[in-house]
């Protein structure tokens, strides 16, 4: 009884086996057969298109390859998605024609998808040949899924009118959990065209962390004309506002703000300490020399690094410092910090 | 007496029955929820361009912390497939954990490294430092050289050294694909709040072709062992960790690839220097640390970003191996046991610990126990043939169509084996493993258990065969 349990238990297995191993053969036949028919499909397609993008009037070749291929929205779409990573500017017009004939429709229908997944194709591909004043759809999409949310965000962020820059402003000012990374890269791409925007966000009683983002995006952008509504967060309560407002504040390069940044170098807290005296590095006030020298002695390990790398932003002067604090043998953590960004400015050329 | 041993007999029967039941059923569910991942994360990243990053102003920059010890064969590869990776900005901090071979002069001439004056915060106690080098070749390369202190310690000297939000620990004799941090990073842009680890599938590159620090061909050794391995990997990856994702109860993100936010392990102290599975340690110590700071958090493990490493070619250094991972796996849980069932910790203390602690911790007890019981019951001519038919059905037919699967899984998601040959020795491999390979490890697990009680706790060393060697045994 048992060879036989045993043999019986094989022939299970075997077969078992073979009907996985058969699937898959077949499968692979199946998928190879389509792409070929595909890839047939793709470069009769693009033939066309290339005599599109090449003709005299393209719109209306685009129309007539709409008109064409329409009815292989599968293959289309793969051929316009990677177009589109290489046409810019007005070569692209002809895409978006063709995709006003072809796949708009079912995109737009699927932007209303249950799946959240479909939901977020349709808005990448709807991101790069829908129109500004279709902003509306992706408008629809602001109070979406978080994921869905930001990928409409940065739709937006292509059409940057002034309509959309509002829609975009108020939903920061509203969303509960804003992802704050996404959100500095969105308004980072919009560019100084946010000035007005980021001054009326800044007056208002907002949380910190959103006033935080403001205050970066002031620094990061050069908004300069906004010094004086960033200023006043140096006194601020919240530790993260003071860090932010002295980062912003040595990326304005404002002169005026030497003195505030001098008092933020001798805040209670040790990481805006940190960050003024970088601030201050950037600033390059030859005035401030000895609170970056004093700053290296500090006991907080990211207040002397950074004192040190402020050192070194002053060129050879800040090096001959830096220099003298490293042959000093009173504090050996100065001293080591200051060999330490001696040995990096020298080994990447810095001085 | 008889009806006593008879009554136990049958009762014994009966809890290995259901322990097989069980395990492949869950197996099978967490296959049936990768199926559904793995086509929800195709759909979720169409027509994306992980390459958009490099546009960004603002990117999360990344420390890859590498480190090796007595890795003289491969690490040279494997720290020209990390410089290699597309990702904006980065780091590679390469930590030798005091090699006793030509490590370190391997990598001094290869990078032109020159020692460092470079000043760092000991954040983290570790073992001596000996020097920092950098390199005058590849400005991204950091190499720390220390002493011996095993692979956590390692990790924490990185740690201090390193100077990014994010770090990616990767094993010293693996491989990276090229795109691998660009998409193992998205969780943390997506949602870098709640995102505190996400990890990808860790694949065996033996009887691959490695060159230039990427694999240039796949295929599959002629060694059995590690055909059986690449199995196991892709029943543990795509099946297992994926499934067990989907269900938010990730409990290990594997050492070999995995990416994490600094400041949350940091303020759980960084690596255990003692422990001896450092990556599942940290897992479960950084969930612990969110879930008492009443924070939510994620752990993603994604299905497309490949880390290739090397597994171990003979039974002696597979068993060490093997022997290791189990007694971690039990010294973890028991240094956790306060999660066990503990609703405070979510669903990581009320399935995926009870989950590892009955079916991986005590799993290998119950198979021993069942092959013993059936080689006893052929001993003394006491064959039950209903439950003889029975245990193979569930233990043996249902164990091998759910490692089946596994090969579907990959067949649905990477495809990477393109040969129908490749695909026939994996399915061959699910079938021969049921002869030796899977009662050789549950014994050696066994084994493991054994040695944890007797307080063994060292890595036992690993014979590396190096990238260009791998897959050619004679």
């Amino acid at each position: 009884m048992l060879p036989i349990i045993v043999l019986f238990s094989f022939v299970c297995l075997l077969l078992l086996s073979a009907a996985l191993f058969l699937f898959i053969l077949i499968r692979r036949l199946v998928i190879v057969k389509r792409e070929k028919k595909d890839r047939r499909l793709y470069e009769a397609m693009e033939e066309d298109l290339l005599e599109v993008l090449t003709a005299p009037d393209p719109r209306r070749a685009a129309f007539a390859f709409a008109l064409k291929h329409g009815d292989r929205p599968r293959v289309l779409t793969h051929l316009l998605v990677s177009y589109r990573e290489t046409l810019a500017g007005q070569a692209l017009e002809p895409l978006k024609v063709i995709f006003e004939g072809t796949i708009r429709w079912k995109c737009l229908r699927e932007l209303k998808s249950p799946w959240l997944a479909i939901r977020l194709q349709n808005v990448r591909l709807f991101v790069d040949f829908s129109r500004p004043e279709e902003a509306v759809h992706l408008v629809k999409l602001l109070h979406d899924k978080p994921v869905v949310r930001l990928a409409a965000l940065n739709a937006l962020t292509g059409i940057a009118s002034r309509e959309t820059l509002t829609y975009i402003f108020e939903l920061f000012e509203g969303d509960p959990e804003p992802n704050l990374y996404v959100y500095s890269n969105i308004f980072f791409s919009l560019g100084q065209r946010t000035e007005p925007f980021i001054r009326a966000s800044l007056r208002k009683p907002l949380p910190p962390e959103k006033l935080s983002l403001f205050v970066e995006m002031a620094g990061r952008l050069f908004l300069r004309g906004l010094y004086p509504d960033v200023v006043r967060f140096a006194r601020h309560e919240d530790k993260e506002l003071r860090i932010r407002t002295a980062r912003a504040l040595g990326r304005m390069l404002v002169p005026a703000s030497v003195k505030v940044l001098t008092a933020l170098a001798a805040d209670p807290s040790w990481e805006v300490q940190a960050q003024a005296v970088r601030s201050l590095g950037s600033l390059q006030n030859w005035k401030t020399l000895p609170v970056l020298a004093k700053a290296l002695f500090s006991p907080h390990w990211h207040v002397r690094y950074n004192a040190g790398y402020g050192l070194a932003a002053f060129g050879l002067v800040g090096v001959l410092q830096l220099q003298e604090i490293s042959r000093q043998k009173e504090d050996r953590y100065a001293a080591d910090m200051a060999a330490m960004v001696l040995d990096t400015v020298i080994i990447t050329g810095g001085a | 007496m008889t009806d006593l041993l008879r009554f136990l007999d049958t009762a014994v029967g009966n809890l290995i029955l259901v322990y097989f039941l069980l395990i492949n059923t869950f197996y099978f569910l967490f296959n049936v929820l990768s199926l559904a991942g793995i086509l929800r994360y195709r759909r979720m990243v169409t027509y994306v361009r992980f390459g958009e990053i490099f546009r960004m102003p603002i990117v999360k920059p990344v420390s890859v912390i590498v480190p090796t010890y007595n890795e003289e064969l491969g690490v040279i590869e494997s720290v020209r497939s990390l410089l290699s990776l597309r990702y904006p900005v980065f780091e590679v901090i390469v930590v030798n954990d005091g090699s006793t071979d030509a490590t370190l002069a391997k990598l001094i001439e290869a990078f032109d490294l020159r020692p460092s004056k470079s000043v760092f915060r000991r954040s983290l106690q570790t073992k001596p430092i000996r020097g920092i080098y950098r390199s005058t070749v590849q400005p991204k390369l950091i190499v720390v050289d220390k002493v011996n202190g095993k692979k956590a310690d390692a990790m924490n000297a990185g740690l201090n050294v390193s100077r990014y939000p994010l770090f990616c620990a990767v094993d010293g004799d693996s491989v990276l694909e090229k795109d691998a941090l660009l998409k193992v990073v998205r969780p943390f842009l997506e949602d870098p709040v709640r995102t505190i680890g996400a990890g990808g599938i860790i694949r065996l590159s033996n009887g691959c072709d490695v060159r230039e620090g990427q694999v240039a061909r796949i295929g599959i050794p002629k060694n059995w062992i590690v055909r059986f391995q690449i199995l196991e990997y892709l029943r543990a990856f795509l099946g297992g960790r994926l499934g067990m994702s989907m269900l938010r109860s990730t409990l290990i993100i594997s050492g070999a690839f995995g990416i994490f936010r600094k400041d949350v392990a940091m303020a759980c102290g960084g690596y255990r220097a003692a422990s001896i599975t450092e990556d599942l340690d940290l897992c479960l110590r950084m969930q612990k640390h969110m879930h008492e700071q009443n924070k939510p958090y994620r752990i993603h493990f994604i299905p497309d970003p490949i880390c290739w490493t090397e597994a171990p070619e003979s039974l002696r250094v597979l068993a060490r191996q093997r022997s290791r991972w189990h007694r971690g796996l039990i010294e973890t849980l028991v240094r956790f046991r306060r999660m066990f069932l503990n609703p405070r910790y979510g669903i990581a203390g009320m399935f995926a610990m009870p989950f590892y602690a009955v079916f991986e911790m005590a799993g290998p007890f119950i198979e021993v126990l069942g092959y013993g019981l059936f080689a006893s019951h052929i001993i003394f001519g006491q064959v039950d043939y209903p439950f003889a038919v029975t245990f193979f059905f569930v233990a043996v037919f249902y164990g091998t169509f759910v490692s089946l699967l596994a090969i579907l899984l990959e067949e649905l998601s990477e495809h990477r084996y393109p040969r129908p040959r490749d695909i026939l020795t994996l399915t061959a491999a699910g079938v021969l493993e049921n002869l030796f390979y899977r009662q050789y490890l549950a014994v050696v697990r066994v084994g493991g258990f054994l040695e944890y009680l007797r307080g063994k706790n060292e890595w036992g060393s690993m014979e590396k065969r190096g990238f260009a060697k791998a897959g050619q045994l004679p």
